[in-house]
């Protein structure tokens, strides 16, 4: 299960909505305990895709090694990686998958007309084949 | 001995370790070295044939390996190596 806290989830809605019609991705940063992942901290990171972002999305690895050298310093963990999709739901695209990671979860937020719409989360296999969801909790405005 | 920084959800594979001090004198050898001192490490990080798995990338330091000598890159005592994968998506 993953949860996002109000601060945090506000910090991915607000950065999904301003970087609408294009997709937004940023890190989630928090801590572990058992089976449940606290997210207290969204670090929106720049959309690298060279082409058309308004379906593509890309990290660039030494952003997100800077943003788990923040959690390390700030004792906290990198837990998850957020996406979002302009104008189409939350689920886990062939794109989505062919490009993931087994190592992170990750939180996809629809955004409709420019306003968050609904989001789900996806656990991705190491074979980037199929993606499992995942339970995931924000705080309800 | 270079230090080698593993990524939380790595840790569970690495005795719960966030960070292993390893010895090697190439990057390869050092991972050679944190797979043998961690074997469940190895299917994370690499496929059934031996070769990196496609979205895994390895930092020197700041410097991506793929623009230094890829995994004969030389590691010096007190360098940190960084395993960051690459991600993209889209709709």
């Amino acid at each position: 299960m993953i949860k996002i806290n109000e601060a945090a989830w506000k910090a991915m809605v607000a950065h999904a909505e301003a970087k609408f019609p294009n997709e937004c991705c940023g890190a989630m940063i928090g801590s572990i305990a058992g089976d449940v992942k606290d997210v207290t901290l969204a670090q929106p990171l720049e959309n690298a895709y060279t082409g058309a972002q308004g379906a593509r999305y890309e990290l660039r690895p030494e952003d997100l090694l800077e943003a788990d050298k923040k959690a390390r310093a700030a004792g906290l963990d990198l837990i998850g990686i957020f996406h979002s999709h302009p104008d189409c739901d939350a689920y886990f695209s062939k794109t989505d998958l062919e490009n993931s990671c087994p190592w992170y979860s990750f939180v996809v937020l629809s955004v409709k007309g420019g306003k968050f719409d609904h989001a789900n989360s996806f656990l991705p296999n190491a074979e980037q084949t199929a993606a499992e969801k995942e339970e995931l909790i924000w705080p309800k405005s | 001995m270079a230090k080698v920084l593993i990524p939380t959800p790595l840790r569970q594979f690495a005795d719960k370790h966030d960070s292993v001090d390893l010895a090697g004198a190439t990057v390869a050898e050092v991972l050679a070295s944190l797979t043998q001192k961690f074997p469940d490490l190895r299917k994370q990080l690499f496929n059934d044939e031996g070769k990196m798995r496609s979205f895994v990338n390895v930092y020197l330091n700041d410097d991506d390996i793929r623009y230094l000598k890829k995994d004969a890159t030389p590691v010096a005592a007190g360098d940190t190596l960084s395993i960051v994968p690459s991600i993209a998506g889209g709709v």
